[in-house]
């Protein structure tokens, strides 16, 4: 592994130079307080000072609904036309880690031509970052990335220490050696040293991710779950915002007035009603107990035994973004028997009282 | 036209109580018209022709809630006709707004309206939606309906397939769409509650939703009504504004609050 340096202000002309005529997208603040991952042409929309994007990046390579082909009653016809090059500028760690997941996930067994097509036309540039109370990757170990990018950029204020992780990140440099320093000098590393040692401790949840497992095994019938189904709104939004949620529904789209029909993929989520609907009208999961438990299992225990770690990559997505307080960090704590200061908690008093 | 009008789908567009919003959003799809026009045998659709035949049918998209007597008798005469009777938007599968009184409401509100008249062509009834009536097929909600709803609704109808619904609520597109959570801004939202497929058009603007494609199946009313409670609305306002578009087919849960209030 390689690695140079990089002054600030040479970021954008890198980042013009690479850009070519491929898609950037980073991260763009919204609303004056949450960030999307957005294409950009003017790179003065990007903001780095993020901690988590609403949508976690997979959208920029599966979409929310996209065309997989297009079928008449003779032939059907693949349909890629939604990807091309793209390169991802600002993405952190955990979601580096959400798309290794993924591409083990989207070549188990069966390969999902879709993913694997728009992974090969992507190049990701990665970029360092600083947890807030909802970070939970030091517990999944997905705060530091050592594999999964072309390039890393750690922030030391006016510079950047560049890894390169891939012969196509070194290929990138090579566009513009001129911008970049080869020699890191002792206060650099010192610096570096130091930003990794403070970011560490910059922690407050720490979740027992090793006990999941068993606590999911073991309380599989708890009461914990009637009460996180009670207070369970149904929206789906938990799966939506997960880095490494994949689920999805194929919908025939016939059209007015021609002789095909648009096959669209679409994302679904197995937190939501319908999704467990099957002909005749039945549900396997229709109660919302039954659906997060389904969610937590792949989250905290039946990644492990497959690959050897959670689902889950500690983004935190989740934690910002349900109405009613359920994600991993309270189900985890609430699992290792903690008292969790929860709206879903609250309302099992409410209700019961 | 073409002359093979036999072999096309006969369908009839009917209006009865209501802004008549969803039949416009047939107009409105004005780069589909023609193709619509030419796919199907449109027998009567009033705002848009005027040789209208009351004959058999193979489809009736009936808009509107039933409030008078001769719409119960037009409602009905539509089911003799017609193979297939969809609710066309909300105030067909719901009632609408219209329909948000209970019974005694209503009363009180139409004397309050129209005093002691005597209304000589037909007498006013309590608003409900169409299936209070008669059998419905189909429902395809919507305050109005979406033209991605309806274009689909009917090509797959022409194709002899019933529709896609949209099972999901307002959250999943308005998460698609990367919006912050306005429940989570202390917004009283009723995107958990309702039926996706407006596209989120409201959270998109940052306007919380206001429920108007109806309830969504298995919505999860009970912690929402406490989570808004939580948040410092008054459960009056509350119940008020998840009123507003679910009508007659909230009423069971209204009445189980009403009693927990008292």
């Amino acid at each position: 592994m390689k690695i140079v340096k990089l002054k600030k202000d040479n970021l954008f002309p890198f980042l013009e130079a690479i850009k070519g005529d491929a898609e950037l997208w980073a991260p763009v603040k919204k609303d004056d307080a949450k960030h999307t991952f957005q294409p950009v042409d003017d790179f003065s929309q990007i903001d780095l000072d993020y901690t988590r994007t609403i949508l976690p990046p997979r959208k920029i390579l599966l979409p929310a609904k996209f065309n997989m082909y297009q079928a008449s009653k003779s032939e059907f016809t693949s349909d890629f036309s939604h990807i091309s090059k793209k390169i991802i500028f600002g993405i952190h760690p955990c979601d580096i880690h959400a798309f290794l997941t993924m591409d083990k996930f989207y070549s188990y067994e069966i390969e999902d031509p879709y993913w694997l097509e728009a992974r090969k036309n992507l190049v990701l540039l990665g970029h360092s970052c600083w947890p807030d109370e909802n970070c939970m990757c030091k517990s999944t170990n997905t705060h530091v990335v050592e594999e999964g990018y072309d390039l890393f950029f750690t922030d030391l204020e006016d510079t950047y220490v560049v890894w390169i992780g891939s012969s196509r990140g070194d290929d990138l440099i090579r566009e513009k050696p001129e911008l970049f320093e080869e020699d890191l000098t002792d206060t650099d590393i010192q610096k570096f040293i130091q930003r990794r040692e403070n970011r560490d401790k910059a922690f407050t949840t720490e979740i027992n991710f090793a006990a999941m497992p068993d606590l999911m095994e073991l309380k599989y019938n708890d009461a914990l779950w009637e009460k996180l189904g009670d207070a369970c709104l149904a929206c789906g939004s938990c799966t939506n915002v997960c880095p490494t949620c994949n689920c999805y529904n194929v919908e025939d789209r016939p059209v007015l007035g021609k002789d095909f029909s648009n096959i669209q993929r679409c994302w679904d989520a197995c937190t939501l009603e319908n999704y467990s609907g099957v002909a005749g009208g039945e549900n396997f999961r229709e109660k919302r107990a039954d659906r997060l438990k389904l969610w937590y299992t792949h989250k905290l225990q039946s990644y492990i035994s497959k690959y050897g770690k959670p689902a889950c990559v500690g983004c935190g997505r989740c934690v910002a973004t349900c109405p009613v307080d359920i994600n991993v960090k309270t189900v985890a704590q609430s699992l290792d028997g903690n008292e969790v200061d929860s709206f879903w908690d609250r309302l099992s008093k409410e209700v019961t009282k | 036209m073409s002359k093979n009008n036999d072999k096309k789908l006969k369908i009839g567009i009917y209006e009865l109580t209501g802004c008549a919003g969803d039949g416009l959003l047939i107009l409105d799809c004005e780069m589909e018209l023609v193709d619509i026009f030419q796919a199907a045998d449109i027998q009567s659709f009033l705002m848009a022709k005027s040789d209208n035949i009351d004959g058999e049918l193979d489809i009736a998209l009936v808009e509107g809630s039933v409030s008078t007597e001769r719409e119960i008798e037009e409602l009905k005469d539509i089911r003799k006709r017609a193979q297939v009777v969809v609710a066309f938007g909300l105030c067909a599968t719901h009632g609408g707004i219209q329909a948000r009184f209970s019974e005694e409401e209503w009363q009180k509100n139409l004397k309050e309206v129209y005093g002691d008249i005597e209304m000589s062509h037909t007498k006013a009834v309590h608003s409900k939606p169409i299936d209070e009536y008669i059998d419905v097929d189909l429902y395809l909600p919507g305050c109005p309906v979406s033209k991605d709803q309806f274009l689909n609704f009917l090509v797959r109808a022409l194709g002899g397939s019933p529709p896609e619904v949209y099972p999901n609520p307002v959250c999943v597109t308005c998460k698609y769409n990367e919006n912050d959570c306005l429940l989570l801004k202390g917004i009283p939202c009723l995107g958990p509650l309702t039926a996706d497929g407006c596209g989120a058009i409201c959270p998109n603007h940052n306007v919380p939703c206001y429920g108007c494609w109806g309830p969504a199946e298995g919505a999860n009313f009970t912690s929402e009504f406490y989570l808004l409670q939580e948040k410092g609305f008054d459960m009056e306002a509350i119940k008020k504004r998840m009123a507003n578009y679910s009508g007659t087919k909230l009423q069971e849960f209204f009445e189980k609050f009403k009693k927990e209030s008292q």
